[in-house]
């Protein structure tokens, strides 16, 4: 019945309000940016709506259940990403003139080569981000209403790719803009009646933490995947066909078990984490597994997540919708002040999760936190009323931000790798969703975490120093370009590639080697520079560059000439190109390489 | 009343223009006119300037937070209102500093391109 509550109205109005957004559309300009027509405060808005994903609305405050306080860095980073994007890339990216990043990348450096490559690494990333989207879409309505996995995930794709088929950006942009505000509220709401109405002694234990040791009641837990739990004295649990009591040592549980801890037994360990309410949990840094090294892991992470969120090709998209660059930086200034206001509250709800919620790590479906405080705190309609709301939420999360990457796929693919019209971006958007459902369908027992750090730290090594050489350093060449991208690409994929598959290390080197952002993104870095240092770059590279620092005309707010030029006497709009002549440009920004 | 399909209306050319195969058109370097140039390498050096005081910020905000809350791990035992005070540091601290560095970095870089 939730399900049926939460689910129907987000769906249908997401259809409704993508429709609202349906305009003639003949270019791919039309269908990929919407012609350039959004406002600073619409596009924050969408930006906001479609960053705010499935990994913030649950994400963060489920591992603030699992690891502890020291996750609430992940919202300060994303949102840090923001202030970068801000300074460095937002204005002087909108101006290239360019529709995706690729297309950045070709007006820039003129490098056919490089356009195809970025346009493969937006393949990778959209797609190590959209799997998880599709997944937890399948989970959650699994867990609310007990249908099959698959309906949630088919569910979400037929919404997500008829919206974008029929309306494309302009729908999205409506759809995530709405949605970022129908976010907010049922984050909002929900957290304030839950801190008003758990009580006093409730509020006094989350700022109180003891380490979660014993169970104080009897306590249900349901495991959707297998797990490895270590029991430490003799332990007596309920199942399905009689109480059992298992030994110390390991406890192997399958998945889709039920098992009933009784109240005064002591909490089974969980491999590789550590129990809520533990000095490491209490500790305001990351920490990885038992690795130690908690400054090294806090930054490690900042690093990927700032700079990832410069390099998402979804997001960078978003800010090509604006008319021009000042409205662009516009935006990502505004998205700081939104994304500040909503990541005020995942913080409330991990706290009371880790006292009202603590088994949910004994099973790893810390995820569902958010969605399972309500009934914990008010077993009657109140309760369903708000876990209906939050469900709600969670899947207008997991909508939002599928709209911006299959979009975004849909461009790298008919707009960059092979040029085609709106009717081919049209079919390619319905194909890349079939494709992206295939690939969802068997991983569900995948951790998404890993995914989505994955995603980031990816763009974090590609895309971030491709945008910011570009825009800040004249002398990059598209070689140069090139060699760094593949570098940051092979270098990040193979450490999480190794550290899924490879032998195990311990210390500093294993928090290295998942987390790879720190030696990555100086590494990708290093080959751009030097690779470009010894080229050389072709005689129109700081023309090329300076256009991008040049206001539009038009768009400077005090609109009288300056006077020098008044005193030129010059037409500017019949000028000869004698005075256009290129050899004219060279000679004034020969300046910038001295 | 019979229902009329809608029509855009454009000119022949724009018509010929859209039901053409678009082709990737030849690249071309981007045209500076030189007195754009020598605003645009003013504009650029100020620009600079800006952005490496307000990355410099950034950073030092984003990552010499948890240099200070693991240096100081009294903060952690120190309860203000009952509340551990490195808790509410990692939100009440770094958000509202983020507003404010996005709004001062945007109003200057925006005064800087609104200079003559």
């Amino acid at each position: 019945m939730i399900a049926v509550f939460a689910v129907a109205p987000v769906v249908l109005v997401t259809l409704l309000v993508g429709l609202r957004g349906v305009a003639a559309m003949r270019t791919t300009s039309d269908f990929l940016v919407a012609s350039r027509r959004v406002s600073p405060l619409v596009n924050s808005a969408a930006v906001s709506g479609e960053y705010l994903s499935a990994a913030s609305f649950l994400g963060v405050a489920g591992l603030v259940v699992k690891d502890g306080v020291g996750s609430l860095w992940y919202p300060v980073g994303f949102t840090a990403g923001y202030v970068a994007m801000l300074v460095l890339v937002a204005a002087p990216m909108r101006r290239s003139g360019a529709v995706t990043v690729p297309d950045f990348a070709e007006a820039r450096l003129a490098s056919r080569p490089l356009r195809v490559l970025s346009a493969v690494v937006v393949l990778v990333i959209a797609g190590l981000y959209l799997v998880p989207q599709f997944r937890t879409a399948g989970l959650v309505l699994s867990v609310v209403s007990g249908t099959p996995y698959w309906v949630g995930v088919v569910i979400a794709a037929a919404v997500v790719s008829v919206t974008l088929a029929v309306g494309g950006m302009r729908a999205a942009t409506y759809v995530q803009a709405f949605q970022f505000c129908f976010k907010l509220v049922l984050f909002i709401v929900p957290a304030i009646w839950l801190l008003l109405s758990v009580g006093p002694q409730v509020r006094h234990d989350a700022v109180h933490p003891v380490e979660f040791t014993h169970f104080t009641r009897d306590t249900t837990v349901s495991f959707g995947l297998e797990v490895t739990l270590e029991v430490r004295e003799p332990l007596t649990v309920g199942t399905p066909d009689g109480s059992r009591t298992y030994p110390p040592g390991d406890l192997r549980v399958t998945a889709g078990q039920t098992l009933v801890f009784p109240e005064g037994a002591a909490v089974p360990g969980v491999r590789g984490g550590a129990a809520p309410g533990g000095a490491d949990w209490r500790r305001p840094l990351l920490h990885l597994g038992e690795e130690g090294y908690p400054l090294l892991t806090t930054w490690a992470i900042l690093l990927a997540t700032v700079l990832g969120t410069m390099g998402l090709p979804h997001v960078l998209m978003r800010f090509h919708t604006s008319p021009d660059g000042r409205a662009a930086r516009r935006t990502a200034a505004i998205t700081v002040g939104l994304l500040s206001v909503f990541y005020l509250f995942p913080g409330v709800y991990g706290l009371l999760g880790a006292v009202l919620v603590p088994q949910l790590h004994l099973s790893g479906a810390t995820d569902t936190a958010v969605v399972a405080l309500p009934a914990q705190v008010d077993a009657g309609t109140t309760g369903a009323v708000f876990t209906t709301l939050l469900t709600a939420g969670a899947f207008a999360a997991f909508l939002a931000t599928s709209l911006g990457l299959l979009l975004v796929v849909a461009g790298a693919i008919s707009h960059d790798l092979v040029p085609g019209g709106v009717g081919r971006l049209r079919f390619t958007v319905v194909a890349a969703a079939a494709v992206v459902v295939l690939l969802a369908l068997p991983s569900a027992r995948i951790d998404v975490g890993v995914l989505v750090t994955w995603g980031f730290t990816v763009a974090a090594a590609t895309f971030c120093p491709l945008l910011v050489l570009g825009v800040w350093w004249s002398r990059l060449t598209a070689a140069g370009a090139i060699a760094g991208v593949t570098a940051g690409l092979l270098a990040t994929s193979g450490g999480i590639v190794a550290s899924l598959f490879g032998p195990p290390a311990h210390g500093w080197l294993a928090i290295l080697i998942a987390q790879p952002a720190p030696w990555a993104v100086p590494l990708a870095f290093a080959t751009m520079i030097g690779v470009s240092l010894l080229g050389r770059p072709p005689p129109w590279a700081a023309a090329a560059m300076l256009r991008l620092h040049l206001v539009e005309r038009g768009s400077r707010t005090t609109s009288t000439p300056s006077p020098e030029r008044e005193l030129d006497g010059r037409d500017l709009g019949h000028s000869s190109w004698a005075t256009r002549r290129s050899s004219a440009v060279r000679r004034v920004t020969r300046r910038l390489s001295r | 009343m019979t229902q009329q399909r809608r029509v855009a209306v454009t000119s022949p050319q724009t018509r010929l223009a859209h039901a053409r195969r678009r082709a990737h058109t030849a690249w071309r370097p981007s045209a500076l006119d030189p007195a754009d140039a020598e605003r645009a390498l003013r504009v650029f050096a100020a620009q600079r300037r800006r952005a490496a005081v307000a990355v410099a910020a950034l950073g030092a905000l984003v990552f010499g937070l948890p240099v200070l809350l693991g240096a100081l791990p009294v903060l952690a035992e120190v309860r203000l209102l009952g509340i551990p005070v490195a808790w509410p540091a990692l939100v009440l601290v770094p958000f509202p500093a983020m507003v404010w560095l996005a709004r001062w970095h945007l109003r200057h870089a925006e005064r800087v391109e609104d200079r003559p």
